[in-house]
């Protein structure tokens, strides 16, 4: 298995430049079939290689940059943390490109929508894949680009063409942090290969600043990419791509690698706790943040964006905490769930002609049984209801908080509370109740095609099973995820080291289920029983709403603190600095080089004897300067 | 010494095909030689020997000039055929190619003045009669005479030379001179030092080498455009083989006489050749300022004179001669279609036949130094060994030329995309075609893998 390794990214890359380059000679679906074909290749060489690989091996290929003592070469790392990665983006990202040929079917680009999949595919396997930090980060670009091109994929919107540049623009300043860890990585270390870099940090104590720095710096990069505080407002801006396109780049893969940058560079964290304690903050403001502004919103994609940047608080919350393996986890369960959901919101969206405010929906529930049923699987593991797959890693992520501090506990349950609450009324307003759209859309509504809802039902069932990989130690000794990774990983010494008590844990899964029933009565009551719906019109909102329901108000004091000022500093240095002085400068040289050209021209006249006579001047030059003139 | 062998029996061959009467096959016949004698030269790698009582040496750099001339005059003759199908005597246009590449090949093994007096000789003569071989076209001729008479003046200087290096050391044997210098251990005579900047004189007028430049523009102007190409591909590559090799080789430890006077001969070549460049309205004789810009670059390797200084060199005549051959032809096809070879004939060309537009462009890019092309990587090393000896200013100065001459070489790229109203396609045969992609793609390949040519010496 481990020689065909390098099938596993270039298969989608050949997927990508063939539907790329000859988008008009695929006619049809074929486009969309061959690109799923290449992706679960892809996906069976990555589960060869889960059973086969005994440790974690490293595959050099080739020199890419062979520059003084810098050497990167193309080289894998194949370890548990990759491999689980591998498996999330095959196989998950397969299900997504089926799902797409039915849902894209009718769009023009459908071709071209297929070449940009494959391509993120690509990239995102170079990202989890390579094994220095340039590779890495050269798959994570590719991505960003990737996530720019789908976000902006129906680009005669122009609207959507800002969302897409929203998303590119903050995440270049999440880079940036990345790019210039990777530097202070080099300069530390004189390598970027994991290998030399982590055996190079295994021999120094805790509390380096420079390891400090380094690691503050590629947080920067997971805070723009993983849509963190204060860089997370582009992701539910990003909702403008194709559904399919938020269900893998926005909720499933791409967001998500910054957790798994970090897991990967988890030597380098585990050694640098001010880092995780920064972590801890900022995912925790996070995830309560931005679960209370999906209390409010209205657009059912918009609601599971904000969800989808709550959970990811959630996983930097983990990873604060020194439990990688709990982190990564929750992104495995993650992918399975919100996948899911976005597959489905897909389907309500298909069905309703496009329609994505929840006050036009409503009572599906019976024209659309297999969707609603699906939805209700993601809505169940998101909430954290046992036996679903939300539920273990959740609450996983919740105890190894408690062990630490008790009020960071607090805060995350309160959170978890409020993501019930939002997702029942998600689920709620959609489903149940009487229709509210247009009576057009009504007369439109219909299940969607099984090549949209079979992705869906394997979704689900992973959703409902998925948590199995990792039981409590209350109900079992063997947590296989964790035991499957822990080869790669390691536990921070500034942490406090032990596992929560059972009693603690029972109380926890007593209380949480109790206080979910409660409140998917509450939740139930309020928009079902009451049948209440968010008015239309804002004039009707309560103050409070209001405010969540523009979101603080953050992209607004964004565009007036950053923007603004930007744009004029920018255009002052265009009417200063660029034409004036720049353009300026280069005019008048080429005038002064133009009117030199001009006089020496007339130097040519033709005339032997004034050639002649110039080489004889220069003789004479010479030997005078040479003979006389030392 | 094969190689000459071969060389010289075609050239005989190609004389006497009249009377054999076999004209028709002497295209073929000559390629074949050609390849041949590439063959032999690359047998004589590493071997290092002498010949006619030490009168030649093949060297490694010897080995490497010689092969880059016959794979230039190679590709030449590819590009060139309708040349010989005009009136004038198709022959002896062969055979005086032919004689021409064996001077070049002199000019890069000699180890004896008289035997770069003679290569320079045998290479000089047969240019004269190509450049004026349009017998109808009065230009031709004025560029003949003019070329014929000016470089009678030039090789006045470089006999003086040396016979006033004769007088000074008692030889005219490489090995010999080199050894007197070393003996007076910086007290060099005066005679000597006058005898080195008479040959300086000489050389600097085959490179055109301003003050000295100024038969270049009018001959290359005036000359058949195939012709042209010839003189400033190979001719331009033997005479700074010659030049360096007798520098290097020979008046090394006498650089602190003539170091200063090449450095500014170079300067001035670098500004002349850019700036006069830039105000033309004809792509042959832009062509021609652009080759005199060149020849200023490639003096820098002759100042700087260290072990990056061989490799450079052979690696900057390679591209360039790649790039500027290519431009020719591009320049060939248009011009006879146009019927003139000013830069409009060129607008529009993109739409009108893109590979040529394609080649063009790459042709450009490269002259005008831009990575990947070969062009870069050969200012590039020319720069380095220079600035490892510290010549900064001249640096400087080559940058800032280089930058007017991305100014002129753009304005080529500009006019190809203009947009044109006539749509007349311009008809290229198959064989022009492998051309346009070999030199393309030898651009490309030299760009992305200098170390092939330039790693060699």
């Amino acid at each position: 298995m481990l020689q065909l390794v390098w099938l596993i990214p270039v298969l989608p890359l050949i997927g990508f430049l063939a539907i790329g380059l000859f988008q008009k000679k695929f006619t049809g679906k074929s486009a969309g079939i061959i690109a799923s074909a290449t992706v679960f290749i892809s996906f069976v060489i990555s589960c060869g290689l889960f059973f086969q690989l005994s440790s974690a091996q490293t595959i050099d290929y080739f020199d890419w940059i062979n520059v003084g003592s810098l050497k990167i070469p193309i080289s894998f790392l194949i370890d548990p943390v990759s491999i689980v990665m591998l498996l999330i983006i095959t196989g998950v990202g397969f299900l997504i490109h089926v799902y797409s040929i039915g849902y894209m079917g009718h769009d023009e680009g459908f071709a071209r929508f297929f070449s940009y999949m494959n391509l993120f595919i690509f990239f995102m396997l170079i990202l989890v894949m390579g094994s220095n930090y340039v590779l890495m980060f050269a798959g994570w670009e590719g991505v960003g680009l990737c996530s720019y091109l789908l976000i902006g994929f129906w680009f005669k919107n122009n609207n959507y063409n800002k969302a897409a540049n929203k998303a590119f623009i903050m995440n270049r300043m999440g880079d940036l942090g990345f790019l210039l860890g990777i530097i202070l990585i080099y300069v530390t270390f004189g390598s970027v290969r994991f290998s030399e870099v982590f055996s190079g940090a295994a021999k120094l104590p805790d509390n380096q600043p420079v390891i400090v720095a380094i690691t503050m710096l590629l947080f920067i990069g997971a805070m723009g990419k993983s849509a963190q505080i204060p860089l997370y407002t582009w992701l539910p801006d990003a909702m403008a791509g194709p559904t399919p396109v938020s269900a893998l780049i926005h909720a499933a893969t791409m967001v998500t690698a910054g957790i798994y940058m970090v897991v990967r560079s988890n030597i380098l964290y585990s050694i640098a706790p001010p880092t995780l304690e920064f972590i801890t903050v900022i995912g925790t403001a996070t995830a309560i943040f931005s679960a209370t502004i999906a209390l409010t919103q209205t657009d059912i994609k918009k609601v599971l964006a904000y969800s989808t940047v709550s959970q990811l608080g959630y996983m930097f919350v983990a990873l604060g905490v020194g439990a990688y393996s709990t982190g990564l986890f929750h992104v495995t369960t993650h992918a399975f769930f919100k996948a899911l959901l976005f597959l489905a919101a897909g389907s309500v969206i298909h069905a309703m002609s496009g329609e994505q405010d929840i006050r036009n929906m409503g009572g599906l529930k019976k024209k659309l049984p297999i969707t609603h049923f699906v939805f209700l699987v993601g809505v169940l593991a998101i909430s954290g209801i046992p036996p679903f797959a939300g539920f273990f890693s959740k609450d996983e992520i919740l105890a190894m908080a408690g062990v630490q501090s008790k009020p960071l506990f607090i805060l995350l349950a309160v959170t978890s509370v409020l993501t019930a609450v939002y997702m029942f009324r998600l689920y709620f307003m959609t489903f149940f109740g009487s229709f509210r759209g247009t009576h057009d859309q009504e007369h439109h509504l219909h299940e969607s095609p099984s090549v949209m809802t079979m992705p869906l039902i394997v979704l689900a069932i992973l959703s409902a099973l998925g948590g199995f990989l990792g039981l409590p130690s209350v109900f079992s000794e063997h947590h296989l995820f964790k035991n499957y990774l822990s080869s790669s990983l390691t536990v921070p010494s500034s942490v406090i080291h032990s596992e929560p008590s059972h009693y603690f844990e029972w109380a926890m899964i007593l209380v949480s289920i109790i206080t979910l029933i409660i409140l998917i009565a509450i939740t139930y009551n309020r928009y079902v029983k009451k049948g209440y719906v968010t008015p239309l019109a804002e004039i009707n909102f309560s103050k409070t709403f209001k405010t969540l329901y523009h979101k603080y108000y953050v992209d607004e004091i964004y565009e007036a603190l950053i923007v603004k000022p930007l744009y004029w500093l920018s255009d002052m240095f265009y009417k200063v600095f660029d034409l004036k002085i720049i353009d300026g400068t280069v005019n008048s040289v080429n005038k002064g080089v133009n009117a030199a050209s001009s006089t020496l021209r007339l130097m040519q006249t033709g005339n032997i004897g004034f050639y002649i006579f110039a080489m004889v001047v220069g003789v004479i030059l010479m030997l005078i300067y040479n003979l006389y003139g030392k | 010494m094969n190689t000459l062998i071969i060389l010289s029996a075609v050239g005989v061959l190609a004389l006497f095909s009249e009377m054999l009467n076999f004209k028709k096959a002497l295209g073929a016949i000559i390629l074949l030689g050609l390849v041949g004698a590439f063959a032999a030269d690359v047998m004589a790698w590493n071997t290092n020997r002498h010949y006619y009582n030490e009168m030649m040496v093949v060297d490694n750099f010897s080995v490497a000039f010689t092969g880059l001339l016959i794979v230039i005059t190679f590709l030449w003759f590819i590009m060139s055929p309708d040349f010989f199908r005009e009136p004038s005597s198709r022959i002896d246009h062969f055979a005086l190619i032919i004689f021409a590449l064996i001077g070049g090949q002199l000019m890069t093994s000699y180890n004896n003045m008289l035997m770069l007096f003679l290569g320079i000789e045998i290479l000089s003569i047969p240019m004269f009669i190509l450049a004026g071989s349009n017998k109808s076209d009065l230009k031709s001729n004025e560029a003949a005479l003019k070329y014929f008479l000016m470089a009678a003046f030039a090789t006045g200087f470089l006999l003086f030379g040396m016979a006033l290096i004769y007088g000074a050391t008692g030889s005219f044997q490489i090995q010999n001179i080199t050894q007197f210098i070393k003996s007076q251990q910086g007290n060099i005579p005066v005679m000597l030092v006058a005898g080195i900047l008479m040959m300086l004189v000489g050389l600097a007028f085959k490179v055109s080498a301003a003050p000295f430049h100024f038969w270049t523009p009018d001959v290359y102007t005036g000359s058949p455009t195939v012709i042209t190409a010839f003189m400033s591909t190979v001719v331009k590559t033997a005479a700074f083989a010659g030049f360096f090799r007798l520098f290097s080789m020979c008046f090394e430890s006498s650089s602190a006489t003539w170091a200063n006077t090449i450095w500014a001969l170079s300067a001035l070549t670098i500004i002349i050749g850019n700036v006069t460049a830039v105000y033309q309205t004809s792509f042959k004789r832009m062509l021609a300022y652009s080759s005199i810009s060149h020849a200023g670059y490639m003096l820098m390797a002759i100042l700087a004179l260290n072990q990056y200084a061989q490799g450079s060199i052979l690696f900057y005549a390679t591209a360039y001669s790649i790039s500027s051959i290519t431009a020719f032809a591009v320049l060939l096809l248009v011009s006879h279609l146009a019927g003139n070879d000013s830069i409009e004939s060129f607008n529009g060309l993109a739409k009108k036949n893109p590979l040529l537009a394609f080649a063009t462009v790459l042709a450009m890019l490269s002259l005008a130094g831009i990575p990947p092309l070969a062009g870069f990587f050969a200012k590039y090393y020319i720069f380095t060994a220079a600035l490892q000896q510290h010549y900064t200013g001249l640096v400087i100065i080559a940058v800032m030329g280089s930058l007017i001459g991305v100014y002129y070489y753009f304005r080529i790229i500009i006019a190809l995309f203009k947009s044109e109203n006539d749509d007349v396609v311009i008809p290229v045969n198959n064989t022009f075609k492998v051309f346009l992609v070999v030199t393309s793609v030898a651009a490309l390949l030299l760009g992305i893998m200098p170390q092939l040519v330039a790693g060699i010496l």
